[in-house]
């Protein structure tokens, strides 16, 4: 039971506005994933929805509780932090502990507490240790542990995993992807990682300069992107844009000033129903199990990701074929999408 | 080398200016008033003894003072020596202990808390800290001698704790700024109240710095003298600066009385000095790269 | 704008009352009460007559002899304390700032003077300048510097300094340990850098050194100016402000004024004109701390 709303949500530096009446409905047990470039206003979100900052305009609600005042030790959500802020002075076992043990939790109810999260996190021989004897990905897991162990109907994350290496990553992220499905709690997540909020989100809310550009599935999001900002945030490599060499798709009116948009990804070789485009090969980076090339064509230079077996070579001239309904349209001028 | 020959020659003039006046205080106090009196002086006392110290700590005793049977006169204010003493200790540590209470909490809210009105009450902890101590003692005597507080150590207590509180706040201050700013989060989101995170987080994690803050105040209270002449006019209340004062301003009392009076004076402040040395050079120069 | 207060607004208030309480009693009232005071003629002696005199305790002050005497002299051991503080703690910071063995002991020792009360550095000073058993006029004869006996204090030309001396022993050490933390802070690559391009230990010091040592340079002399200019324990112990009017600062007419002569109305119009002379001088520090934390 929490559904977080914000209705009109400002929050205000003096003159400088870090988010801007910012409306969203984080439905209860989702999985919602802010994202954007650092100062897009993300984690003053995030620190808005915990209380850790003051709201300066609008209203926050919990379910239909007005909490907009309230202060972060009255809100009840747990939160998870990029530098994990590990009681260094604690052990383990009683940075778990800590939550419940402001609550007056009884010490028998607590210990057993500890050890299930202990064991569901694989930290059990660890309990007696310190912060700083912790290795990254064990200091996280702690931190998860000292979240969970509340069970809270909130969980706040703020780029938990950006202080990771690759490979811990990828493991923390299914774990927490785990955690979501376990304890069916609303999950709100803060990332500037692209392939982070695909994997993990039920809904994304791309931001930039305090104000939603887009709420979307993770499907939505990529394959109808709200606005040229939002498709080249998303997608590595980024999308091409080009304003002509790309074929105009037959849902963008005459004569209208536009952008159009390819992913890499959306070609394949020239043939039936496609549109055929040909430019020289500039460069060739082999990726293992693909290509990506680097193609010239009269308006400009493209970044295609080709099956490896297409055997390209720099400098050879390169015919392929483009699918115009996966092109994406864009105007000029607004930068908006011109859905089909 | 010659490096090497330069700073042992550094170290020679630097131990010599140093240490050597503190040395050769501590060298007179340890030597009869016939000793002490000799011309050229004795470097070293010829027969190192406590018979300065033995006389001032029984300096009620009259037996004692006949029988030293030395050229040397003790002044009675002698026999306020152990009361002053006593005094100095029971204010020190009162401050000490009320600084850290104060100041802790004050430096909490400055540092942490975003609470209107921040700015102003920082200006004027910061303020208060450069008001010469000489301009206050006028109206500070009025005031105190209005409300009937002559010769009350608690009056002391407040005027040092006033007087030593701005600068602890700074150095906490300071230091919680140090402190990551996650840690006040996470304990917030814990179920911490300000209250709380002061005690979980920023206690625990301050010690160095809460000791500096300590001993500053207790040395500071030790070692003041000018609210102490104005404020206290009896051994009820008067501070050992104060006693001391009174035997180098009287011309009939030894020099060896004297000398061994400054070094009871010198070295409670010079042993917590070293004990503590590191944090108290942290906490003193706390801010200073920054400021 | 709500007018009830946040949770963070209410906790603040309750930490920061105490010591607001403290320092507005002990602090702000008696420096607003001095004010009241220096506008009466207010004696000690006469203690059911203290008309109202508006300004007139100021216009006699400034008008008075002593004051004069007493802002030159104090000019003069400011002036004379601040400079060799500062260079003598350059001095020793540079020194302690290279790495040798036994730099940890020196740096120990440093604090000895810094602790020691300032009456027993009064003392003790007047003990090494005594005029028969003085270790001073020892120690210069044993080197063939002196050829007989002086009373140091009681040269008029010289007390000042002999005072400022004892002051510089004991304020130096500080002045020198900020100093050290501002050099330690100095990134070695910039030296190693200086050193490539080709510079002498005296351009490196003059270049690198130097520029990154103000602020904490600025601090000391700020710092150390408030502390001379106000201070007053060790002419009451070595001088009384003798011989003559030799040591008579400002500090010192404050304290006859008031305590000796019993006339708190001037008294507290010197009071004043210290205050906010330390006031103008010391804005330059508030400004420079306020600025880090607000």
């Amino acid at each position: 039971m929490a559904a977080i709303t914000l209705q009109g949500v400002t929050k205000r530096y003096g003159s400088v506005t870090a988010v801007q009446a910012l409306d969203l409905a984080i439905h209860e047990g989702e999985f919602m994933v802010l994202l954007g470039p650092s100062g897009c206003g993300k984690t003053t979100t995030l620190n808005m929805i915990a209380g850790l900052e003051e709201i300066s305009d609008g209203t926050l609600l919990f379910d239909t509780t007005d909490v907009t005042r309230l202060p972060p030790h009255k809100r009840e959500v747990a939160m998870v932090f990029q530098s994990y802020a590990l009681y260094p002075n604690k052990t383990v076992a009683e940075n778990i502990a800590f939550p419940l043990k402001l609550r007056r939790v009884p010490k028998a109810e607590i210990e057993r507490a500890v050890a299930g999260v202990a064991e569901q996190l694989e930290l059990t021989p660890l309990l007696g240790r310190r912060p700083n004897q912790l290795s990254g990905g064990q200091r996280q897991r702690v931190a998860l542990g000292r979240a969970i162990v509340r069970q809270p109907s909130v969980f706040l994350m703020d780029e938990p995993l950006s202080n990771l290496d690759a490979t811990l990553r990828l493991s923390m992220r299914s774990l927490i992807k785990r955690l979501h499905h376990q304890l069916k709690a609303t999950f709100v997540y803060v990332t500037h990682d692209q392939a982070e909020a695909l994997t993990l989100a039920d809904r994304i809310a791309v931001m930039r300069g305090g104000v939603v550009q887009q709420l979307d599935t993770p499907e939505g999001i990529y394959e109808r992107p709200a606005n040229i900002f939002v498709a080249s945030f998303l997608g590595s490599p980024q999308i091409n844009l080009l304003r002509e060499g790309l074929p105009r798709p037959d849902w963008v009116a005459e004569g209208r000033d536009v952008i159009i948009g390819l992913r890499p990804e959306d070609v394949a070789r020239p043939g039936e129903g496609l549109a055929t485009l040909g430019g020289r090969v500039e460069l060739v980076s082999p990726l293992g199990s693909e290509t990506q090339l680097e193609v010239a064509l009269s308006g400009g230079s493209v970044t295609l990701r080709v099956p490896k077996d297409w055997r390209v070579r720099e400098g050879e001239a390169l015919e392929f074929g483009v699918d115009p309904a996966r092109l994406h349209a864009f105007d000029a001028a607004t930068e908006q999408r011109i859905a089909p | 080398m010659a490096r090497r020959l330069m700073l042992a020659l550094f170290s020679a003039l630097f131990v010599l200016y140093v240490a050597g006046p503190v040395l050769w205080l501590l060298s007179s106090s340890l030597q009869m008033e016939s000793e002490i009196t000799a011309v050229p002086p004795n470097w070293l006392p010829p027969h190192p003894g406590l018979h300065n110290f033995s006389a001032i700590f029984s300096a009620g005793d009259s037996a004692e003072y006949v029988n030293r049977g030395i050229a040397g006169f003790l002044p009675s204010g002698a026999a306020n020596l152990l009361p002053s003493l006593y005094n100095s200790l029971q204010v020190g540590l009162w401050v000490a202990a009320l600084n850290l209470v104060f100041s802790l909490t004050a430096a909490y809210a400055i540092a942490v808390i975003d609470f209107k009105g921040r700015r102003a009450t920082l200006y004027t902890v910061l303020a208060t800290r450069v008001i010469p101590d000489i301009a206050l003692v006028v109206p500070m005597f009025l005031v105190i001698r209005n409300l009937g507080l002559i010769n009350s150590l608690g009056a002391l207590v407040v005027t040092y704790l006033a007087v030593t509180v701005p600068f602890t706040i700074f150095i906490l201050i300071s230091y919680f700024e140090g402190i990551p700013r996650d840690l006040y989060r996470a304990s917030r989101i814990d179920g911490c109240g300000h209250w709380g995170a002061l005690r979980h987080v920023y206690l625990p994690l301050s010690l160095p710095a809460l000791v500096a803050a300590l001993m500053f105040a207790f040395l500071t209270s030790w070692n003041e003298f000018l609210f102490a002449l104005v404020l206290t006019q009896n051994v009820a209340a008067q501070t050992l600066p104060i006693i001391i004062a009174g035997f180098v301003m009287d011309f009939t009392t030894s020099f060896s009385f004297v000398n061994a009076a400054g070094v009871i004076a010198i070295l409670p402040p010079v042993l917590l000095a070293v004990i503590f040395q590191r944090y108290i050079v942290s906490g003193l120069t706390a801010g200073a790269v920054k400021g | 704008m709500r007018l009830r207060l946040s949770y963070d607004d209410r906790s603040a208030a309750i930490l920061v009352f105490p010591v607001l309480a403290v320092l507005l009693v002990v602090a702000a009232y008696p420096i607003l009460y001095s004010f009241w005071v220096s506008l009466h003629d207010i004696v000690l002696t006469r203690p059911l007559r203290r008309p109202f005199v508006w300004f007139e305790n100021y216009e006699r002050m400034l008008g008075d002899a002593r004051f004069h005497t007493a802002v030159l002299r104090t000019t003069v051991y400011t002036v004379v304390t601040v400079t060799v503080t500062t260079v003598l703690a350059v001095g020793v910071a540079l020194f302690l700032n290279e790495s040798f063995r036994g730099n940890k002991l020196l740096n120990a020792l440093l604090l000895l003077p810094w602790a020691t009360p300032s009456i027993v550095n009064g003392l003790m000073w007047k003990w090494i300048y005594d005029p028969t058993y003085g270790l001073m006029n020892a120690l210069l004869v044993k080197l063939g510097l002196l050829d007989s006996y002086r009373a140091w204090l009681g040269d008029p030309d010289l007390t000042l300094f002999l005072i400022s001396n004892a002051a510089i022993w004991k304020q130096m050490p500080l002045a020198a340990l900020l100093l050290l933390v501002t050099m330690k802070a100095i990134p070695d690559d910039l030296y190693r850098a200086a050193k490539v391009d080709g510079a002498t230990v005296f351009q490196r010091f003059v270049h690198v050194t130097l520029p990154a040592l103000k602020p904490g340079l600025m601090l000391v002399l700020v710092y150390e100016t408030m502390i001379s200019i106000r201070h007053f324990d060790l002419f009451l112990i070595m001088t009384q402000g003798g011989p003559g009017d030799a040591s008579y600062t400002l500090s010192w007419l404050i304290y006859v004024e008031t305590f000796r002569s019993l006339r708190f109305g001037t008294g507290a119009a010197l009071s004043y004109l210290l205050a906010m002379l330390t006031f103008l001088l010391s804005w330059l520090v508030i400004r420079a701390l306020g600025e880090r934390n607000a």
